[in-house]
């Protein structure tokens, strides 16, 4: 057992910081609740940030770690499925990556574009295809998540098999959306605490309620397991962890969306403040792979058979 | 006890749902994503509570002096609810005539009534509630916003924020500070919007376009005249609209038409066989009708005439947490309604999400529940 970073992961982490400083405040954005940036995904595909799982001495727990450390920006990137699930498939697919399972098609697909790779996974195997303009439905710009979305309108006539295995991409699939959960949830709380902690009713900061101190608490301790689970995953490699660290990021994901939201009152339901910006990704992450329910199922399977 | 409607009840719900087919046109559930507030929303209910006004069915509930049908509590229930299902197209025209009307007749000069009564009544008025400020959200008694009486006329400067129609408004119900006494201090101005010296800001939101602005008072002057009750009443006013008068929005029965809806669409696509997805529909349902019972409870006591006090507060909490549970079902397993393919579900969410903020915070219902129901002990000041 060896829970601390290593030299490595600490650098990259740092990197990614200091890479990341310019785009850590939040632009002004009064209609479409999604923040994306060209430079900065270049910036990050041109520095391998997206690429470590591959790379020997880093593997998927650093992989994990990058994508929770991006997820904490205001803007939504393309990470957990390039960073954690297209090594499994062909490290060449173009980003960005849009996972979808055999028989949901109907879902929201985050960051789908002309372009795109989307890996269809399922009983049928891992398939993709590149998505075209007339694949894709009108581009939803009133949705009411935090990530660029689109439908898919129609399937290509044939897709590229590839030589995966569904499960083990389901189970990389888990713990990757599980480590962007985990960075969401982080971000989250940290704006949120930042907020109760200045903000004054009845002449004291509202963070000095118990009521709220209490719920305050409680969402630290699932963020922070959120995190370790996320990891552990992605270390262990086993698909019952897979299963379980996503199962208890839709349960906190689910949890602080109401707290938070409660907690900053009409401040929060503003696009002044930026909390929406990382509770309405979480809203939709919380729908990944058949939610609770899903992950629920998958784990009992894992575990118990 | 008696869990069914009477046959009058049941044909003046169907009274409604037939003026409401006859009278939204086909692409209601799209149009209905503005938000109550929009300008597009606005402006329709300026013509639909005109034909509303026509049929008797803007303030059935209002006494018959008051030109209403003498309807009772149960009606006025009835009424919110059939409306607040289709999407509230009255806009913000459902405050008139739940408690603004009333609490007009209730505390108004003559002069007051004869000039605010009749627009209402004829479906061309929208009010806008100036209660919170940026430092007086949850603690409203700390309201700062200033109105100096000097020869004859208020002189009013502050801020307040929030305030939802603002920017359509002819008049705000206004909170002001006349002197340093907490709750006694507080007095009711009728200002028209159009008085120089307001300004208007909306504010970007998750909830749809024109719903929250911030308002600002810079020197603006009313007449002696625009003073409602007396200097010093506005609590005890206050307390008299909000808590007889409004129960409150009857989100329940929208939650539970969103989650049938919910339902209906995962029936389509094959996903309602799953068991996790059924019996988190059921308890759905369950804290739906929870909340529906909670509110009825609190309906029969104003039938009975009985005060209504932390009730209303139980009730408003059990409604919102139905609000979150069906929130949190299209969410999670419906995720495509919020991206477009459902207006109506979307419509909920948006107005779902702020149930437990809007007209007071969630946490201050189970402070009051705390106190005055449970009668617990204070935490020590
Ligand atoms: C959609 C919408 C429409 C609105 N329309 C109007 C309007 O038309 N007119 C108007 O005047 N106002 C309006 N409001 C304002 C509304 O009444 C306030 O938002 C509400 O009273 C909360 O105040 P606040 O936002 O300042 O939150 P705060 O008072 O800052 O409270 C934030 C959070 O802190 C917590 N909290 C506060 N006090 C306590 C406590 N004692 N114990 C434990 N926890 C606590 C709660 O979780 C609360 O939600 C509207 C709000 C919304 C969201």
């Amino acid at each position: 057992m060896l829970l601390s970073l290593n030299e490595d992961q600490t650098q990259i982490l740092d990197f990614i910081d200091s890479l990341a400083r310019p785009y850590a405040g939040v632009p002004m954005h009064d209609v479409s609740l999604a923040l994306t940036s060209a430079e900065l995904d270049a910036a990050l595909v041109e520095n391998g940030f997206l690429d470590v799982m591959a790379v020997e001495e880093l593997g998927p727990v650093t992989a994990a770690l990058v994508i929770e450390k991006l997820a904490r920006l205001p803007f939504a990137i393309e990470a957990a499925a390039s960073a954690m699930v297209r090594p499994l498939i062909d490290p060449e697919l173009p980003r960005p990556l849009c996972l979808v399972e055999e028989g949901q098609t109907r879902k929201p697909l985050r960051f789908l574009k002309p372009g795109a790779s989307v890996v269809m996974v399922g009983p049928s195997g891992v398939r993709s295809f590149t998505a075209t303009a007339e694949m894709i439905g009108a581009a939803q710009e009133d949705t009411l998540y935090g990530y660029p979305v689109a439908f898919l309108t129609a399937l290509p006539e044939a897709m590229t098999a590839h030589d995966a295995e569904p499960a083990e991409v389901l189970r990389a699939w888990r713990v990757a959306i599980a480590a962007e959960a985990a960075g969401l949830l982080g971000a989250a709380l940290a704006s949120t605490v930042i907020y109760v902690s200045e903000r004054k009713q009845f002449g004291r900061p509202l963070a000095t309620f118990q009521g709220m101190r209490h719920r305050l608490a409680e969402d630290q301790v699932m963020t922070n397991t959120a995190y370790w689970l996320a990891l552990r995953a992605a270390g262990t490699g086993d698909a019952g962890d897979a299963a379980l660290a996503l199962l208890h990021a839709q349960d906190a994901a689910k949890r602080v969306c109401y707290d938070f939201h409660q907690f900053l009152g009409g401040m929060g339901i503003t696009l002044e403040h930026p909390l929406h910006l990382w509770t309405y990704r979480l809203k939709l992450l919380s729908a990944e792979l058949g939610g609770r329910g899903g992950q629920g199922l998958a784990a009992a399977e894992a575990i118990w058979g | 006890m008696d869990f069914e409607w009477t046959e009058e009840q049941d044909a003046f719900r169907t009274k409604i749902r037939g003026f409401l087919a006859a009278n939204l046109p086909d692409d209601w559930e799209k149009f209905s994503e503005h938000g109550p507030a929009s300008p597009a929303l606005t402006a329709f209910a300026r013509e639909f509570c005109v034909k509303l006004a026509e049929v008797g069915l803007l303030f059935p509930h209002w006494p018959k002096e008051l030109g209403g049908e003498g309807l009772g509590p149960w009606e006025q229930q009835i009424l919110s609810e059939e409306m607040w299902i289709a999407g509230e197209p009255r806009g913000g025209q459902y405050m008139n005539v739940n408690w603004i009307g009333p609490t007009l007749d209730k505390y108004g000069t003559e002069e007051q009534k004869a000039r605010y009564l009749a627009p209402i009544t004829e479906g061309k008025s929208l009010w806008c509630q100036g209660f919170s400020e940026p430092d007086a959200g949850s603690d409203l008694a700390s309201l700062r916003t200033r109105a100096v009486l000097t020869d004859g006329n208020y002189v009013i400067n502050g801020q307040k924020i929030w305030t939802s129609y603002a920017g359509l408004a002819d008049t705000c119900f206004l909170l002001t500070r006349t002197s340093d006494d907490r709750k006694k201090g507080i007095t009711i101005l009728l200002v028209p919007m159009d008085t120089p010296g307001i300004t208007v800001r909306q504010i970007p939101s998750l909830i749809g376009e024109g719903d929250i602005h911030e308002v600002f008072f810079d020197d603006v002057t009313v007449p002696e005249g625009a003073r409602f009750g007396e200097e010093g009443q506005a609590w005890e006013i206050i307390a008299y609209s909000l808590r007889n008068e409004r129960l409150g929005i009857p989100r329940f029965t929208l939650a539970r038409a969103a989650l049938d809806r919910a339902v209906a669409m995962l029936r389509d696509a094959g996903d309602f066989t799953r068991e996790y997805v059924r019996i988190e529909a059921a308890r759905c349902a369950a804290l739906c009708e929870a909340a529906g019972t909670a509110n009825y409870a609190v309906v029969q006591r104003r039938v009975d005439g009985l005060v209504i006090g932390a009730e209303s507060s139980s009730a408003r909490y059990a409604t919102v947490m139905a609000e979150r549970a069906v929130c949190e079902f299209v969410a999670e397993f419906l995720p495509e309604a919020l991206a477009g393919a459902s207006p109506y579900l979307k419509m909920h969410h948006q107005r779902g999400i702020v149930a437990g903020i809007a007209a007071g915070s969630a946490e201050i219902q189970l402070n009051i529940i705390a106190s005055e129901v449970l009668e617990l002990p204070r935490e020590p000041r």
